[in-house]
């Protein structure tokens, strides 16, 4: 499950799968969040604005529906990186987060500096974020959910537009949650 | 053959609609389209949208006219912002109207092309 590499140990074959760097930002209660935060936590990630009028809104709804199911399950995080923090500054997470009635530290939406973030995107959780003045919204970026273990472990990236597709991604969640 | 035709004839008598509820029908349907290509991805395919952040509009206390501006030129709020739909023409705009008519009001009227050219003629 999920994206890895094998090597080979001593004749054996060990996967090793791609983990994420430390990071630090801010959420919509201007609260820092850091990997630290994600300690002995499965996580959903994915990259929005809220400005977004193309695929953020079925991102949401499919992030709401997970966030609901696992309302009273405290090993869950999800982390929504803005991609126009310039713009969704903590007071604009607030305000959306607010709307779509939900909260931190269950559902953290950062921002912080433009330049790590996407470099987080790009060369952490493999997925496109950039500013593009041509793509409707100024942005384009992908609609992925990138689910990670408690070793900070990518363990698979799922559309996050299309219902089957985080149908999967709970199933995968629900093994992670047997596992550990 | 004569029953034939005879038959066909009574069958289209029974069966046949009015050239009004074919249009009807018509706009219904290509309002199904151009509504899940338009405005579900916010406002969701059952028109209760997403929590406070994406309004419910199966329930929407706008007339047709107030819609179609709406609909047209987007909307900048301090509960949200709604993009403009610079794209749809006035067909269009008649369409998915008539859809949500048809769907969420129990309202079978069309709301005609030539309703929301005169709806919509201050603004282009």
């Amino acid at each position: 499950m999920g994206k890895h590499e094998t090597r080979v140990v001593a004749g054996q074959t060990d996967t090793i799968y791609h983990q994420i760097p430390p990071f630090k930002f801010l959420n919509q209660d201007s609260v820092w969040v850091s990997e630290k935060d994600m300690e002995g936590k499965i996580y959903i990630a994915d990259f929005f604005f809220t400005s977004c009028p193309t695929i953020c809104p079925k991102m949401k709804t499919q992030l709401v529906r997970i966030y609901e199911r696992y309302a009273q399950n405290d090993q869950i995080r999800i982390l929504s990186y803005s991609i126009d923090p310039e713009f969704d500054r903590p007071y604009i997470l607030k305000q959306y987060a607010n709307r779509l009635q939900v909260q931190a530290p269950r559902w953290n939406m950062l921002t912080g500096d433009k330049k790590a973030i996407y470099t987080l995107g790009e060369k952490s959780y493999m997925v496109t974020a950039q500013e593009d003045k041509n793509e409707v919204g100024g942005f384009v970026h992908s609609g992925a959910f990138i689910l990670v273990d408690k070793q900070r472990h990518i363990r698979g990236i799922y559309d996050g537009t299309k219902e089957e597709e985080v149908n999967h991604l709970i199933e995968d969640l629900e093994i992670l949650l047997k596992s550990n | 053959m004569k029953s034939f035709v005879l038959a066909a004839l009574a069958l289209c008598v029974i069966s046949c609609q009015s050239k009004e509820e074919i249009l009807h029908e018509q706009y219904v349907i290509e309002g199904r389209i151009q509504y899940e290509n338009n405005c579900a991805n916010c406002h969701q395919s059952n028109g209760k949208g997403l929590r406070n952040l994406y309004p419910a509009i199966s329930n929407t206390q706008l007339d047709a006219p107030a819609l179609a501006h709406l609909i047209k030129l987007g909307r900048k709020s301090q509960q949200g912002y709604m993009p403009a739909n610079p794209k749809l023409q006035a067909i269009d705009i008649a369409e998915i109207i008539t859809y949500m008519r048809h769907e969420w009001g129990k309202n079978e009227q069309t709301f005609s092309f030539d309703s929301t050219r005169i709806a919509l003629k201050d603004i282009n």
